[in-house]
């Protein structure tokens, strides 16, 4: 397995995402959210099981890069860019993000994982969308084994 | 689906903590592919990595999760903490810093992990004897008072790294055995697989299971 499938796929814990949207909320009611608040509630987010909630996430996290002029925080805020752009299929956008901080870093190791992961799935799941839509008329006709047979061949 | 490698009994989740640049990275790498990264980048986040071992005739593998030590990500990493089997706590022997800042380091392992965990504390960079800044003995009485295992290492030249991962297992299996550590506690940080299954029930942290429709 990949050590990046792992670090992509890791679930946020209900209580953590419970205790950081608190935080976040309050310091937005109190007119003020500190870049750390933001950044861990959007961490949590992008972990989280619902793909709404990892959109709201990856939200967050450009609005973060928008206003941080801090270039190891920049960094970080594409990483998790990155992630949260895999979590919900956008896959060019993601390696956007990996690419942009190879730019800048360009022996960054998690990075460069985190490329190389996401390159892959994009792959992987190019092809069984392609089969998917080339499949489509055997689908009709021959039902959901049919479209699994023709998966196969590929 | 290839099988050798993937048979294992047990899994332990371990974290590795403290400060930043201490070489928590480097003692991952060293464990688990036998090398030494020179210039290695501060952590993003968290690592991932495994390896498994084998430890008095069961095969058991270790997923360990690799905090960064740098304070903006503290609040997040503090989340891998639970359910951890085994924690590392590294100090670099080269800067006190590092090492004044354990107590906070295993406050923080104590109250995020079970009271079974086991925690080993490692002095790192052992390599670098001339510049040493903390000696062996301090840390030695250090580790006594507050009941953790101890050794110093190096990620460099690798010495005792496979000790400290190995001895951390061998102490978390012994606690298995005689019955202080209970599996089907909830982040006991330990899952059993009957041996010989199909595939474990429910492996934490891996979610690949389902993804594979052509076994034709
Ligand atoms: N001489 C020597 N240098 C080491 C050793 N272990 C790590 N280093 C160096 O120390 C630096 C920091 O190592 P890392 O493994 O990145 O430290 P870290 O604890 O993971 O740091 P964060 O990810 O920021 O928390 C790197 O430049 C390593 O090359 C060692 O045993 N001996
Ligand atoms: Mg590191």
């Amino acid at each position: 397995m990949n050590m990046m499938e792992s670090i992509v796929e890791d679930r946020v814990s209900p209580e953590d995402l419970r205790k950081f949207e608190a935080k976040y909320l309050s310091a937005l009611k109190n007119g003020f959210v500190p870049p750390t608040t933001q950044f861990d509630y959007s961490w949590c987010l992008i972990r989280s099981e619902s793909m709404s909630r990892v959109r709201e996430g990856v939200k967050l996290l450009e609005d973060l890069y928008k206003k941080s002029g801090e270039n190891d925080e920049k960094r970080d805020y594409l990483f998790y860019l990155a992630i949260g752009n895999t979590r919900i299929g956008e896959y060019n956008k993601a390696l956007n993000y990996t690419e942009a901080i190879l730019k800048v870093e360009p022996k960054n190791s998690q990075s460069h994982q985190l490329h190389e992961y996401i390159t892959k799935r994009r792959n992987k799941e190019g092809l069984i969308g392609a089969a998917v839509a080339g499949g489509a008329a055997v689908a009709v006709l021959g039902g959901l084994i049919g479209l699994g047979m023709r998966m196969c061949i590929l | 689906m290839a099988a050798g490698p993937y048979n294992y009994s047990y899994i332990f989740k371990y974290i590795i903590i403290g400060d930043m640049g201490v070489g928590k990275s480097c003692l991952l790498h060293q464990f688990t592919e036998k090398k030494f990264m020179a210039d290695c980048p501060h952590t993003i986040g968290v690592e991932f990595g495994t390896r498994i071992i084998e430890v008095a005739g069961q095969k058991i593998k270790l997923q360990i999760w690799d905090t960064a030590g740098q304070e903006r990500f503290r609040a997040v990493t503090r989340s891998y903490y639970r359910g951890a089997a085994g924690a590392l706590m590294v100090y670099d022997i080269t800067r006190r810093t590092t090492y004044n800042h354990l107590s906070s380091w295993l406050t923080d392992a104590r109250n995020l992990t079970n009271p079974n965990t086991v925690i080993f504390l490692i002095g790192n960079k052992s390599d670098l004897d001339a510049q040493r800044d903390v000696t062996y003995d301090e840390a030695k009485q250090f580790a006594e008072e507050n009941g953790l295992m101890f050794l110093e290492c190096s990620a460099k030249t690798g010495e005792n790294v496979e000790d400290a991962f190995l001895d951390t297992a061998k102490k978390i299996y012994k606690n298995i055995q005689d019955g202080s550590l209970d599996l089907n506690a909830a982040e006991s940080g330990v899952q059993h697989k009957p041996s010989n299954g199909p595939r474990g029930a429910n492996l934490g942290g891996e979610s690949s299971g389902n993804k594979d429709p052509c076994s034709c």
